[in-house]
């Protein structure tokens, strides 16, 4: 089955070392995501990069977001007040859903 | 200049001591193709054969009489293999010249400077980004179902593609994907990033859709600023065909 839909992107740029509650925020992020039922979220680990404040990221981190607009509209103030420092970018994409197994 | 796609093979049969004035013609003949530009052609001396003389020619009978069999092989484009047939027709008075409908695969030039005909094209165009979420221990016949789809994909002349593994993620398989120390196995979501022209984007998309047993294929619009040719040399003729 393939089903093809208008979707959204969100991706989230942040630290690794940024922290929530005492556990990498990045966990916090992908566990808020799966509570809001979002299709699904991919952390990826860069090697260096610079920010805002042009302060150097050691560290930087990029949770991948795709589902409906309405999904990624309703996750984005959710993870606005989790975040302290970091970015967020949305774009639209049409999106092929492959699940033949299920 | 051969690229890969529909193209023409010329098979020649003729007998290693025809003449062609003076000298032998299929020596004549490899200088006619090479002349003409033709992008490359083989000459073998058969083991043994026969022709419309109905008389066998084997190296027993004939090594001495150099009167064996040769093969004459070319492959090229169609406008070529047109512009030179007319030629070979008169040169072979005895013999056979055969031509079929063949597809080159594959075309490579080792150290060669890249033909500006095959360079990618692309300046500040309209491209289309695709992103491909599978899991690392995804399989394609006994191989990581990543490599696969990357190897498909060069297969395919696409400019270029990244995997990037990521640390922890979930998806269409509703598991966690997660490192853990003592997992020798692990699934780690993977992504295969590609930019190219929506043409070639939309091909490959279908093309990876039916290699994925579970996963997820998301397209969107991009803007490529520049693109330079992965080969290094070209940097020497100042980037002219490369940007």
């Amino acid at each position: 089955m393939a089903a093809r839909l208008p979707a959204e992107i969100l991706r989230i740029h942040i630290s690794e070392t940024d922290r929530l509650h005492g556990k990498p925020l990045y966990e916090a992020i992908v566990a808020r995501c799966r509570e809001l039922q979002i299709a699904g979220a991919t952390v990826f680990r860069g090697l260096e990069g610079f920010g805002e404040q042009a302060e150097l990221h050691k560290h930087p981190i990029v949770v991948t977001v795709v589902d409906t607009a309405e999904n990624i509209a309703r996750l984005i103030p959710e993870l606005a007040g989790m975040i302290d420092t970091g970015m967020m970018a949305r774009s639209t994409v049409r999106m092929v859903r492959v699940r033949k197994s299920a | 200049m051969l690229t890969k796609g529909p193209a023409r093979k010329v098979t020649i049969f003729i007998n290693e001591d025809a003449p062609h004035q003076l000298t032998p013609l299929h020596d004549a003949v490899m200088t006619f193709l090479m002349r003409k530009g033709i992008s490359g052609a083989t000459a073998t001396k058969a083991f043994s054969g026969f022709g419309s003389h109905q008389v066998l020619h084997t190296p027993a009978v004939e090594a001495l009489a150099q009167h064996l069999p040769v093969r004459i092989e070319f492959i090229d484009t169609a406008e070529k293999v047109d512009d030179v047939l007319p030629t070979l027709y008169e040169m072979v008075s005895d013999g056979l010249i055969e031509v079929q409908d063949t597809t080159v695969v594959k075309h490579a030039r080792k150290g060669s400077k890249p033909d500006p005909a095959v360079a990618h094209q692309r300046r500040d165009a309209h491209a289309k980004l695709l992103r491909v979420f599978i899991g690392e221990a995804d399989r394609w016949h006994d191989e990581p179902l990543y490599e696969a789809i990357v190897q498909r994909l060069r297969m395919m002349d696409i400019a270029g593609a990244t995997v990037y593994r990521g640390i922890l993620g979930y998806g269409a398989k509703g598991h966690e994907h997660k490192q853990s120390f003592f997992h020798v196995s692990r699934d780690l979501p993977v992504m295969i990033s590609v930019v190219d022209t929506p043409e070639k984007i939309g091909v490959a998309a279908e093309a990876i859709e039916t290699m994925l047993e579970d996963g997820l294929i998301v397209i969107s619009d991009a803007e490529v600023v520049r693109l330079v040719r992965s080969h290094s040399q070209e940097n020497a003729d100042g980037g002219k065909t490369a940007r």
